[in-house]
């Protein structure tokens, strides 16, 4: 379980003077579903690649759990990303050579660090979305539903205090909208995990424990 | 970087055909002129040894290629003939051992060698099976031969006739094989080698028939008197020279004007061979004496000649085919933008995708290499052989 | 210490193998030289010159050696040769139709040659519009003239001497052993046929012409052979023959039969075998075949 902590975040696209995010303070406690809602192309992915150190602030800091992300060096930050969090993208992400099992096994691959011990997790988290039978399967044999329920195994796999994510029911229909998030949802209680999820479907905010609007947050608004 | 390498390996795996077409291209642009290179020099070698391993070459006077390469290769261009007699000058100067060829015929697509049993002391070629051949008639095969005419000591082979029209002329001559040669990489391997006096039967100045002095050739006989007997047409030849029959075999007229293709002179040193080759400059003997490695040198040069133009060539299509391979590389790594951007959000380093990009490029490599490799040392193997058999046809 | 103990297996399998066969021996006929002749007399002469020294061989032959067509084993044995000795003089007509090495033959008449006498009666056939062809030869019985057969025994030596010379001194004086018999049995032979006094012979083959030469013999020759009954056209051939040549001996190559000894016997001529002893005999050798054909000629005297 990880509590985020941002304070006085700022943050400008180098060489954009049209796009600049502040967060004077944003406070998820350890083990809360949060959605985050605002209208597309609002920095609502930057906000979660800022959380996940794949970007660093111009100022503020942003805690994640006991660690201080902005003060991390970048390879402190990769080990963050791939350690610590699971990370579920809009466009399912997967990579098309890899099975479904190496591609939840994708982190440890990174890290040269695959045992015998996350491969019967990967297995057991493919069991428990019902996709088993397709350990071996390539993405361009799974339907949108099926790729991102691998995808949220993905970000599972290493137990994670936090989970990002980002638009996961983008690419799917209404039907596995829902059973998306729902298995989110589950995961993260099953978990211990802290989700935060960013979306522009107020449909689904309804799951949640908490909605926070992304313009109240950021001031855009105002 | 094991991530990364075992990220590379897969995405080749997956895109099979892609890989391939790379695989081949680069294969096809190492293997190309190495093996182009080295089957030259091979075949240079090949000939060369062969060249080599064969002092002096007399024939008529003419094309010294030609009589090389129809002397040493047994090359179907064959050229003009010379006589017998020439053969007994060679020997009574003492100077050398005189090794008769005549090969003018073919058994079934393979040359007949006419010569003598010092040829093959001279060649350094051993039987793999029976025995030299001892009576007229019987000959000793190549390797080859008797893999490809799948036949043995104990089998035959019958001469082919030049032409469809000349069966009256050249004697389609049943010669049974009394050995079988160990293969010798050489075209040896592919020869059917007799004694000299059966290609004279062959072309038809020797034959055999029913003996006219005995009481049943009675209908062959046209006339008799107390010293001459006459036959007519109907008078029995033999197509085959047996133990029965071989006293039968005999040849009209004097058999030192008899042709042959040329005559291997081994020297018995270099005295008698500079000795030798003097008395053909001088004219003591009428001929041409020719030094086989001289003429095929001039052939060789010739070769590697063309060989660097062929490799400039493969060098500037090598150039062509990095070009357009850098260029589907590049494209190739642009259609892949988002992957490397998931792979660097799920934490992986600049040097890891650098290393996943290199990784493929390199199993690419690799694999091109090994196959070229493979493919030379086959090509070394059997394309030599292959390739030198051109010079029987 | 597995290491030295498989090093040493290894290095003993490798001694064993180096070790000579069991069944040679350092005297064994695989070192010394291999010599083939092609008739008996030449053997016989061969053997009397080279002793033990070297491995003289003469093929097993059914009938005339002359006439001889030589089977695969026969090509292999005259192949493989150290020396092949040969009688010349056109002896050896399968050289006509077989394939030999070159450089290891040795033709004893050679030295001869002009010595050597033609086959007057040669039949020629022709076919063809090449015309006339003639198959004339040369009488090759010269070891029948003890003198020619001397100097056939001479280039044996010559050739043995040459192909192991470290025992040319014992070669020499085997040769010389030789030559004194050949000069005996030419003495013998002499006083033979010095008792026919130029009285007409007839031969029953023309194989004896050296012999004639050597010892002034008057003799015409026939076509006979020993095993064969001759036909009505041989038998008005003798009888044309007597008339002209009023000859009351018949010499034989071998033992006529018995009707045909008596038939001549009643046309009032005497057979006698004089064996040529071109191949080998069933028993005795050269000289004592020789003096049974003396004892034989000189019992009708």
């Amino acid at each position: 379980m990880a509590e985020i902590h941002i304070n006085g975040l700022g943050f400008q696209y180098p060489g954009s003077r049209a796009f600049a995010m502040a967060v004077s303070e944003l406070h998820v406690m350890a083990g809360e579903c949060v959605a985050i809602v605002g209208p597309s192309g609002s920095g609502k992915t930057t906000l979660l690649s800022l959380v996940a150190g794949t970007l660093l602030p111009d100022s503020g800091e942003i805690r994640v759990g006991q660690t201080l992300i902005n003060q991390l060096g970048e390879t402190a930050r990769r080990r963050f990303r791939i350690r610590d969090i699971g990370q579920v993208f809009q466009a399912f992400e997967l990579l098309e050579y890899l099975d479904v099992t190496e591609n939840i096994l994708l982190g440890p691959i990174i890290d040269s660090a695959v045992n015998e011990q996350l491969r019967e997790r990967a297995a057991a988290l493919l069991s428990s979305v019902g996709l088993e039978d397709k350990a071996h399967t390539k993405p361009a044999r799974l339907s949108h539903g099926e790729r991102q329920r691998v995808a949220v195994c993905r970000a599972m796999l290493n137990r994670p205090g936090l989970i990002l994510a980002d638009e996961p029911t983008g690419n799917l229909d209404q039907a596995n909208k829902q059973n998306v998030v729902d298995l989110l949802i589950k995961q993260a209680r099953d978990n211990g995990s802290t989700l935060m999820m960013v979306t522009h479907d107020h449909s689904l905010l309804g799951s949640f424990e908490r909605v926070i609007d992304f313009e109240e947050l950021t001031g855009a608004s105002a | 970087m094991r991530g990364a390498l075992f990220l590379g390996w897969r995405y080749l795996a997956h895109h099979r055909f892609k890989t391939a077409v790379l695989l081949s291209a680069v294969t096809l642009m190492i293997f190309l002129p190495a093996a182009t290179r080295l089957l030259v020099a091979d075949s240079a070698l090949a000939l060369t040894a062969r060249a080599d391993h064969t002092p002096l070459l007399i024939g008529a006077k003419g094309s010294q290629l030609e009589l090389v390469l129809n002397a040493l290769y047994f090359h179907a261009e064959r050229p003009p003939e010379i006589t017998s007699q020439l053969l007994e000058e060679v020997r009574e100067t003492g100077l050398a051992t005189a090794i008769p060829l005549n090969t003018r015929f073919q058994a079934r697509g393979a040359p007949i060698v006419g010569t003598s049993l010092d040829y093959f002391s001279f060649r350094g070629l051993d039987l793999a099976a029976g025995r030299m051949m001892g009576l007229l008639g019987e000959c000793v095969i190549g390797a080859n031969v008797a893999r490809s005419q799948n036949v043995g000591v104990g089998d035959s082979l019958v001469s082919s006739p030049e032409t469809v029209f000349d069966l009256a002329g050249v004697y389609p001559l049943k010669m049974n094989i009394a050995g079988v040669l160990e293969p010798s990489g050489s075209a040896d391997d592919d020869a059917v080698f007799v004694d000299v006096r059966t290609t004279w039967v062959i072309q038809g100045l020797g034959h055999g028939h029913q003996d006219l002095e005995k009481a049943g050739a009675g209908n062959a006989v046209l006339t008799r008197n107390e010293k001459a007997i006459t036959a007519n047409a109907s008078l029995v030849q033999y197509n085959e020279i047996t133990a029965d029959n071989v006293r039968e075999f005999h040849f009209h007229g004097d058999t030192s004007g008899f042709p042959l293709s040329a005559v291997i002179a081994v020297p018995n040193d270099a005295k008698s061979s500079t000795l030798l080759r003097g008395r053909f400059q001088n004219g003591d003997i009428d001929g041409q004496l020719v030094l086989p490695r001289t003429v095929l040198g001039n052939l060789l040069e010739t070769v590697f000649t063309v060989q660097n133009y062929v490799i400039l060539g493969l060098v500037m299509l090598s150039l062509a085919t990095i070009a357009v391979i850098t260029l589907v590389f590049l494209l190739s790594q642009q259609l892949r933008h988002g992957e490397f951007q998931t792979l660097k959000r799920m934490g992986a380093s600049r040097g890891f995708v650098s290393t996943l990009v290199a990784s493929e490029l390199g199993f690419v490599f690799l694999g091109s290499l090994l196959l070229a490799a493979a493919l030379t040392w086959g090509a070394r193997n059997y394309a030599t052989e292959f390739l030198l058999s051109f010079m029987t046809l | 210490m597995k290491k030295i103990l498989i090093i040493l297996l290894m290095a003993s399998l490798m001694a064993c193998t180096d070790k000579a066969p069991d069944n040679q021996d350092a005297s064994d006929t695989q070192t010394r030289p291999v010599v083939v002749t092609s008739n008996y007399p030449l053997y016989f002469f061969a053997s009397q010159i080279a002793g033990d020294q070297i491995d003289v061989r003469f093929p097993s032959i059914d009938g005339d050696p002359a006439m001889w067509v030589p089977d695969g084993d026969d090509l292999a044995m005259l192949q493989g040769a150290d020396l092949l000795i040969l009688n010349g003089a056109g002896y050896e007509s399968w050289l006509a139709f077989t394939s030999l090495q070159g450089d290891n033959i040795l033709d004893t008449t050679a030295t001869v040659e002009t010595m050597l006498l033609p086959i007057e009666e040669a039949t020629v056939h022709q076919h063809g519009p090449q015309g006339e062809h003639s198959h004339e030869g040369t009488a090759f019985t010269t070891w029948l003239d003890p003198k020619l057969a001397t100097e056939q025994a001479r280039t044996i030596l010559q050739g043995l001497s040459n192909l192991k010379p470290d025992q040319s001194g014992l070669f020499n004086a085997n040769f010389t052993a030789l030559e004194q018999g050949l000069y005996e049995l030419d003495r013998s032979l002499a006083r033979a046929f010095a008792a026919l006094d130029g009285q007409p012979v007839i031969y029953s083959h023309p194989v004896y012409q050296y012999l004639q030469r050597r010892y002034n013999i008057n003799g015409r020759s026939l076509h006979w052979e020993p095993d064969v009954e001759p036909g009505t056209r041989d038998w008005i051939d003798l009888g044309n023959l007597v008339r002209q040549h009023p000859a009351k001996l018949m010499i034989w190559e071998g033992e006529p039969t018995v009707s045909v000894r008596e038939k001549l016997t009643q046309m009032g001529v005497r057979s006698v075998v004089f064996s040529p002893a071109g191949n080998q005999p069933g028993e005795g050798d050269y000289f004592e075949i020789m003096n049974d054909n003396i004892a034989e000629f000189m019992a009708l005297f």
